[in-house]
């Protein structure tokens, strides 16, 4: 099957040059995906192509792009699935850009509290001991407040901690009662669950079905009950 | 001109692990990998945490490494595992025969595998076949691919060691019989640097041929692909082998909310851009079903391949440390002193394989520190993009 797709190049270093889009046509076999589709493009005509993946499988969380500007796993999403058009591949938002697709998670890490994106048991189902986000960035990305409070020129989220930070700070307060005082006071910051306006981009986007909206609203709750 | 002890071409975990085992002993490292970190085999494996006893059978010597390392990863790197042992089903006649054999193997390389009750076993894991007829508890595990690896990264960086992703090796300098630096070039800004240093590690994987070329060496190493399917939904808790000589498909993995069965073998002629074949993906699902009842009913979620250094062993001196993991001092067999290549070897024992080349790559630089990557907890993975 031929597909074409118009990826984002360039980006951050000066000689990669500013970020514009190029055509790319690939010819899979049926039931390939849009990771497999980068990887013949990169081990064909376009060996520098940036991207990040590792797992192929939706594990790893670090394969998220945009795709006609909605927030997708590439190695979940099927290239049949895009077929009809040439859909547009870009990097994710809110994050700092490095090369083509490929972003810097590190905005994204240094938001989550400390010690809760450990995998560790998870208090609903005992015996699934990893939790269910997978730090992909995905919310982070879609949220309109993330996007609007981006400076591309500090790299950094003013103003907001974003989705995924407040969901595992929610998570760690019921995983972990000894620390809700400590997760509370981080909620309750002004960049916390004040911040968030509730559009729920987050939610519908999340590959993993965190539903950070929901976290965020149970937050919230909470602080209005006591 | 910047100078590094050691440069490691390859950051998968076994360039991961090389890394942190060098800086631990006081050396300036620097590692170089083309793609983002664990882009390689490392991210894509079947996640199972060996404990051996699919080698049991085969090489004792495996099987022990296995079982070592497992009790070393659970203590240094217990957040990227998951503790849910492992079941050993014979579901035919060669399985029911090969039982008692099996346990026995297992017990003389020290896996603590134990013959359960079937009607025990089911009890825990309700979707076992139903034609399991004898069935063994092992001390199996899952293992989170990249969080593992990253774990290393961490704990290198944290340590000094330079990484960098996204730069690809492209040439390696030997002056007078002796390496004297590599040439990495930069996806970032297509620049190419030279590093001047002491010695290279060659951990590329089912690359390593490729990275050996750049200083005009071979490495025996031919590329296999080894196919792998998820379905949604965890099917079992345990990892669920199939108790016989090990072949496709006879594996299934949990992960977080999901199941791998895997996986295949088929020669290829390039590592890079491997895609599943669809009767492979048939077999797998096929496979997994006779383990665990409507495996192929879930539904589907990826399906993807990983490749497997085949290593064409040598036995020359010096190269072969334990059947699975060989290194190669390029000093002894070909003239090139300073140039070691680690192959072979899994994620369980990718701190092994990290220790044994440390050794020889330190006895050359003449840096007398023991390995200590197995007494220390390992940072968390997050930290390694948490740095700014
Ligand atoms: C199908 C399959 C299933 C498996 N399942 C399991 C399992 O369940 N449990 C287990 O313990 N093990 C498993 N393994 C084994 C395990 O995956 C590997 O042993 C391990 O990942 C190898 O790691 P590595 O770092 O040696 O190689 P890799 O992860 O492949 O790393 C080599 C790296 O070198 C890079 N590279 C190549 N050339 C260059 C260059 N010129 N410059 C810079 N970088 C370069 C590559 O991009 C690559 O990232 C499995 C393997 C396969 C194939
Ligand atoms: S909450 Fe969902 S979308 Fe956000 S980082 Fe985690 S997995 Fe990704
Ligand atoms: S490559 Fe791991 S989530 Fe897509």
């Amino acid at each position: 099957m031929t597909q074409r797709l118009r990826i984002q190049l360039g980006g951050q270093a000066p000689a990669a040059g500013s970020a514009h889009f190029e055509d790319f046509e690939v010819n899979l076999p049926s039931g390939a995906t849009l990771l497999d589709a980068l990887e013949y493009i990169r081990t064909g005509v376009a060996p520098d192509l940036m991207y990040r993946h590792s797992c192929h499988h939706g594990s790893c969380g670090t394969c998220a792009v945009r795709v006609d500007g909605k927030e997708v796993l590439a190695c979940l999403t099927a290239l049949d699935s895009l077929a009809g058009g040439i859909p547009v591949i870009e990097p994710l938002r809110a994050l700092k850009l490095e090369k083509d697709l490929a972003v810097d998670p590190g905005a994204l890490f240094r938001s989550l509290p400390k010690n809760t994106s450990h995998l560790r048991e998870s208090e609903v189902e005992h015996y699934i001991r990893f939790e269910d986000c997978i730090e992909c960035g995905s919310c982070v990305s879609a949220c309109p407040v993330t996007a609007r409070s981006w400076d591309a020129s500090t790299g950094k989220v003013e103003g907001f901690l974003g989705p995924a930070a407040l969901a595992a700070v929610h998570r760690e307060s019921l995983n972990s009662p000894e620390r809700a005082e400590e997760m509370r006071t981080v909620a309750e910051r002004p960049d916390g669950v004040a911040a968030c306006e509730k559009h729920f981009d987050c939610s519908r986007v999340c590959p993993r079905m965190v539903y950070p909206g929901k976290h965020i609203e149970m937050l919230r709750r909470e602080f209005a009950r006591t | 001109m910047d100078y590094f002890d050691v440069a490691i071409i390859g950051g998968g975990g076994t360039g991961a692990a090389t890394a942190y085992d060098l800086a631990l002993r006081g050396l300036s490292v620097i590692l170089f990998e083309r793609g983002e970190l664990t882009s390689g085999t490392t991210g894509r494996h079947h996640g199972q945490l060996h404990s051996g006893a699919r080698y049991a059978l085969g090489d004792h010597r495996i099987a022990r490494e296995c079982m070592a390392e497992t009790l070393i990863l659970r203590r240094i790197a217990a957040d990227a595992l998951e503790f849910n042992q492992g079941l050993f089903l014979a579901v035919d006649d060669e399985g029911e025969s090969l039982t008692d054999e099996f346990v026995e193997a297992c017990r003389a390389a020290d896996i603590p595998a134990t013959e359960v009750p079937v009607a025990r076993a089911r009890e825990w894991e309700p979707r076992i076949s139903g034609a399991t007829r004898r069935a063994v508890l092992v001390p199996d595990g899952t293992i989170d691919a990249y969080r593992l690896a990253m774990r290393f990264f961490a704990s290198a960086a944290s340590r000094g060691a330079v990484i960098r992703n996204y730069t690809q090796a492209s040439g390696i300098e030997v002056t007078g019989g002796a390496v004297r630096a590599v040439a990495a070039r930069s996806l970032r800004d297509g620049t190419e640097t030279r590093y001047e240093c002491g010695a290279v590690v060659n951990a590329g994987g089912p690359w390593a041929d490729r990275v050996a070329a750049l200083a005009g060496l071979e490495v025996p190493v031919t590329p296999a692909a080894g196919t792998m399917v998820a379905v949604e939904g965890r099917v079992a808790n345990m990892v669920i082998s199939r108790l016989r000589r090990p072949s496709d498909g006879d594996i299934v993995v949990p992960q977080r909310r999901l199941s791998i069965v895997g996986s295949t073998q088929r020669k290829v002629e390039d590592p890079d851009g491997l895609r599943p074949l669809p009767e492979e993906i048939e077999l797998l699902l096929a496979s997994a079903d006779e383990l665990v009842t409507g495996f192929s009913a879930q539904p589907f979620r990826a399906a993807w391949a990983a490749a497997r250094p085949l290593a064409g062993r040598s036995s020359e001196e010096g190269r072969e440390i334990s059947r699975d993991i060989a290194i190669v001092d390029h000093g002894k067999s070909d003239g090139v002193r300073g140039f070691f290549s680690v192959l072979g070897g899994k994620a369980t024992t990718l701190r092994r394989m990290g220790e044994l080349v440390s050794d020889q790559v330190a006895a050359f630089l003449g840096k007398a520190e023991p390995c200590r990557t197995a007494k220390f907890d390992l940072a968390p993975y997050a930290d390694y993009w948490r740095l700014p």
